[in-house]
């Protein structure tokens, strides 16, 4: 069956492949989604594992998704709804715990409770945070020039960031370059001392990554995710109405409205090209549909060496993405509770469950997870941040009870040996344990849980080496080197075949740039 | 009334660098020594009778384009030609020998990856590429972000860019983006075999507290090898205190002055003007400039003084990551050749040896100096020179959890010798004397603070424009008459003297 009535196909219903396909039904365009499992979101879903329970799948927190994407596709009207996690509850280890609320004084009041230094520390500590995070902004919304390019087009691009750099005050500059290459733990440490303050606001710097705190560069990914931002505001978190599968519905709902047709079910082999051009694509099942252009929101794996023939490639960019470093570090366990876990550092049910909680002691407790990782095991003391949609949105679980999403950090994609049912129910059993130790009501409280490594990440959402950011968010695979140097423009060396994923810049999380960077691009190239 | 145009705090190679140049230039030079041996971290030293070493470098030698300059070789620097086999010593015995020669090194590392062998002269023609980029970015003054785009600034950014540019565009980008990268990651780009990797990857922690897996350790490889001129270091014949005695002629010969046992106490501070030092004797002397030789943390806040200084460049300064975790065990044996001879490889002497055997026993090593320890399973770089065998040893730390470095040393020298008996059978009773330098000693006797051979750490946020600390990389300082010229501004780290030559150019 052949068909050839489309402008654009997008592989992959994941969040950054509906954002492409909305914005180019938006522009008139008639586009199709290709989506190989029963339901859209990629990784961005939530699924009733257990009945009455809904689990965020994988992704369970909001926070980059770009203002202007909520406002162009119109998403509150489609039913998206960011709920507020109004604060971070640490359990010191100690029997105390130390707490982050998103009202600065509040904030404040808590850590001067444990460190008068550290209190006021903070008060300049958060001012510069905020500055540096407004200063980087704008790079997120500047296509990388190539610096090594003597074209017309890299050189305006170079100058357009040079004009960017002129508006920061030296201090800014000085501030960003450092950010950009400190280790977190050295940055904070610069400020804070009370351990569980460090180890949590390090924690941000870790995520995704295959990373320890002490790890130079990872300051940076403390900062991506301080960026954070909801409509505009500021270092706002949120929880999404139905969990993150909202999101992905929401924009789906949009791309519908805008005319995109989304197929369910349907696995893409193979890239058609001709003449060194993508004209369409085939599909496991046999289909072949053709178009002027396909936009991939896969990872850069599978949409260079999997999707297409390596013919196609030139030999550097081959080389680059097998390359490409795309380690997944963390799993995620998701529990069904008769009951909240009743923490000892702070008994009862409490505003703080409406929160996060996050086991993270200290920078070294972090530090040794990750020492656990990089030699092959999973954290026998692991990072977890936890949250409870239910409490949040009470529609996730049924009546009286609830479900707790836990993210954990290390789980190490290559462990040793490789993953099995064995290694992964002994994974959950160690998260557990772990919680256990802060809330000793937890094991009777399971009503039932699913255990997710980054084998399950790759196995269900398609990410290869099951990095939630489609690769790492290292130095060198940011901005202009992300996928590839020279490749880091969402076009490919095959016209009318586009990066549309978080493996573009700038890169991972719910943020939906990749995906209408690369509608943009399209719609340029007069498609 | 100054009798002094210039004082230099510090007989390391660095001020000697400095002040020889300055003299030639007809200044009157004062340079003040603490020690009572010139040569700061670049000295030869004898522990006793027959136990002469270098004691914290065990080769390298200075820019050649400085040895030409100041014409050391009629003061007696002889460099050595040849450089040293790099031998990766493994346990079971089959050793990889890097040889200066690239086809004996092909020969040897094709028993453990063909592609690896057929990858070694392209990966050479790179580092030379790397070196020469390194070499040139070294003699380039780091400006002031951003206000460094003024002319004279300028040329010497835009000549260390064009340099770049014209490797062509692969290259450049391979630089760029090698500089970010780990150790790991860097020769992963090259090599398959783990031995391979982990031999070259040891450059990139090599007298730096970072693992192979830390970010930045790319750029520190490059650094090194630059230095380096290779794998092995190419060494002054007589050792390394040839080198800063060479230059102490040198200066003397242009009328410079070296005062050593001439330790300085506080630099006199008026208003942001420097106007001389006051040493430990209570002597004040004055002069029109200092320059300060000495690690950017002891000049500031020792002898600058934190009240004499803006409160934002204190708590830079205080920032400054210095993270000694090198410490260095001399063993003096009774037969060098015994030792050798019953050793688990055949390798005729000399040559470097390194016990590097994997990516992750390296990595390992560090994991001690992150929770401040020291490592059971150190990485070690070993050199012989007569009957001396000298171990570099990673890693210490210079911050201990438990105990002290006036205890710890002892450890350290047992780790090290029994990690090199495995490897040398015989080498533990040929012991006969032996000298320890922990990081406390190094603080302490060599004036580096908490240990730090490069003044510093070298890593992303502390090098090029960020070194010593954001907004001074250029060699001046709040202080008007006050500039830095040891390893802890930019160029500096190792033995090649650029820092020491570039605050020349400043000063003019």
């Amino acid at each position: 069956m052949t068909q050839n009535n489309y402008d654009a196909i997008i592989i992959g219903g994941g969040h950054n492949g509906l954002v492409a396909a909305a914005y180019l039904a938006k522009a008139g365009r008639k586009v199709v989604v290709l989506e190989r499992r029963h339901m859209v979101g990629g990784a961005t879903i939530t699924e009733e594992i257990i009945p009455g329970f809904k689990f965020t799948e994988f992704s369970y927190v909001v926070s980059l998704l770009r203002p202007e994407i909520i406002r162009d596709l119109k998403l509150p009207q489609h039913g998206l709804k960011i709920l507020p996690l109004p604060s971070t509850f640490t359990p010191t280890g100690t029997g105390d715990y130390i707490a982050g609320w998103d009202d600065h004084d509040t904030t404040r009041r808590e850590i001067y409770r444990h460190s008068p230094k550290d209190a006021e520390a903070y008060d300049e500590y958060s001012r510069r945070m905020a500055r540096l995070a407004k200063a980087i902004k704008p790079i997120l919304s500047i296509l990388p020039p190539d610096p090594t390019s003597l074209h017309p087009k890299d050189l305006m691009g170079l100058m357009k960031l040079g004009q960017f750099a002129s508006t920061l005050t030296e201090k800014e500059l000085y501030g960003l370059a450092k950010i950009m290459t400190q280790s977190a733990a050295d940055m904070l440490e610069e400020w804070f001392e009370t351990p569980a303050l460090l180890g949590t606001k390090s924690a941000s710097g870790i995520i995704g990554t295959f990373l320890g705190p002490r790890s130079p560069s990872t300051a940076y990914v403390l900062l991506h995710h301080y960026m954070g931002e909801i409509d505009g505001a500021f270092r706002a978190w949120g929880f999404a109405k139905g969990g993150t599968g909202g999101i992905a519905e929401a924009i789906a709902s949009s791309a519908r409205a805008f005319g995109s047709e989304i197929r369910l079910n349907a696995t893409v082999k193979q890239v058609i090209v001709k003449g060194g051009r993508a004209v369409g694509v085939a599909l496991e099942n046999g289909d072949e549909i053709y178009a002027k252009a396909v936009l991939s929101s896969a990872d850069p794996f599978v949409t260079f060496l999997k999707l297409v023939e390596q013919k196609y490639l030139p030999e550097d960019l081959i080389h680059a993405i097998k390359k490409f470093r795309t380690r997944g570090s963390s799993g995620k366990v998701n529990i069904a509770l008769s009951e909240l876990p009743n923490f000892t550092a702070l008994p009862g049910e409490n505003i703080l469950h409406n929160g996060a909680v996050s086991i993270s002691p200290s920078i070294d407790y972090i530090e040794r997870a990750y020492d656990d990782a990089k030699y092959g095991r999973f954290a026998k003391e692991p990072y977890i941040d936890m949250i409870f949609p239910s409490k949040i949105d009470p529609d996730m679980a049924p009546p009286g009870k609830h479900v707790m999403s836990c993210f954990v950090q290390y789980a190490p994609y290559d462990i040793e040996g490789g993953w099995d049912d064995a290694k992964r129910e002994a994974f959950g059993e160690t998260v557990i344990s772990t919680i256990e130790k802060h809330a000793p009501n937890i094991r009777r409280a399971i009503i039932g849980k699913q255990v997710i490594t980054p084998v399950d990440i790759e196995r269900i959402a398609g990410i290869t080496g099951g990095n939630i950011f489609h690769g790492e968010l290292l130095l060198h695979q940011l901005f202009f080197m992300r996928p590839a140097t020279k490749w880091s423009g969402f076009r490919t060396p095959i016209d009318g075949y586009y990066l549309a994923g978080s493996g573009a810049h700038p890169g991972g999380g719910i943020m939906g740039s990749p995906g209408k960077f690369a509608a943009e691009l399209a719609l340029k190239d007069g498609i | 009334m100054n009798i002094y145009d210039t004082i230099i705090i510090g007989a390391g190679h660095n001020g000697l660098v400095a002040a020889a140049y300055l003299a030639k230039q007809g200044k009157k030079v004062l340079v003040l020594e603490r020690r009572d041996i010139v040569g700061g971290q670049v000295v030869t030293e004898s522990f006793g009778d027959g136990f002469t070493v270098d004691s914290l470098h065990a080769g390298g030698t200075l820019r050649p384009d400085i040895i030409k300059d100041l014409n050391l070789a009629s003061f007696g620097l002889v460099v050595d030609s040849v450089r040293k086999p790099f031998i990766s010593l493994q346990p079971d015995s089959n050793h990889l020998v890097l040889d200066a020669n690239p086809a004996k090194a092909v020969e040897s590392i094709k028993r453990f990856s063909e592609k690896d062998a057929a990858n070694w002269i392209p990966f050479l023609n790179f580092m030379d590429k790397v070196t020469r980029f390194i070499h040139a970015a070294n003699e380039t003054i780091m400006p002031r972000l951003p206000k460094g785009f003024n002319f004279s600034e300028g040329v010497d950014l835009a000549k260390m860019g064009i340099n770049l540019r014209m490797m062509g565009g692969a290259d450049m980008m391979k630089i760029i983006r090698g500089i970010p990268m780990t150790a790991d990651e860097f020769v992963d780009e090259w090599f398959e075999s783990d031995v391979v990797k982990a031999a070259i990857a040891s450059l990139g922690i090599h007298g730096f507290t970072l693992g192979v897996f830390g970010a930045g350790t790319g750029y520190t490889l490059m650094h090194n090898w630059a230095n380096r001129g290779g794998l092995s270091n190419v060494s002054a014949q007589g050792g390394v205190g040839k080198i800063t005695e060479a230059l102490a002629s040198a200066v003397k010969s242009f009328s410079g002055e070296i005062r050593t046992g001439a330790e300085v106490k506080r630099i006199l501070v008026d208003t942001f003007t420097c106007k001389g030092v006051v040493l430990t004797n209570g002597e004040e002397i004055s002069a029109k400039n200092i320059i300060s030789a000495a690690d950017p943390k002891h000049t500031f806040l020792n002898l600058v003084g934190a009240v004499n200084l803006p409160p934002e460049l204190v708590w830079n300064v205080q920032s400054i990551k210095m993270r000694g975790s090198v410490a260095k065990v001399h063993l003096l044996v009774d037969n060098i050749d015994a030792v050798v001879a019953g050793a688990t490889h055949a390798s005729p002497l000399p040559a470097t040896f390194v016990i590097a055997p994997s990516i992750k026993y390296l990595e390992q090593a560090y994991d001690a100096a992150k929770y401040h320890s020291i490592s059971e399973k150190p990485y070690l770089e070993v050199t012989t020179s007569g009957n001396v065998v000298s171990v570099h040893f990673q890693f210490a730390a210079y911050k201990l959890k438990d105990g002290d470095w006036k205890t710890e040393g002892a450890k350290v020298e047992k780790v090290a010798i029994e990690t090199l008996a495995e490897y040398f059978p015989n080498l533990k009773s040929s012991i006969v004397n032996t000298k320890t330098i922990t990081p406390l000693d190094m603080e302490q006797t060599y004036g580096l603070t908490e240990g730090d051979l490069n003044h510093g750490q070298i890593m992303l946020d502390q090098f090029m424009f960020m070194r010593p600390i954001p907004g001074w990389s250029n060699h001046k300082t709040p202080i008007d008459n006050l500039y830095l010229c040891g390893s802890g501004v930019h160029g500096g780290g190792g033995i090649s003297g650029a820092s020491g030559w570039n605050v020349v150019k400043v000063l003019k």
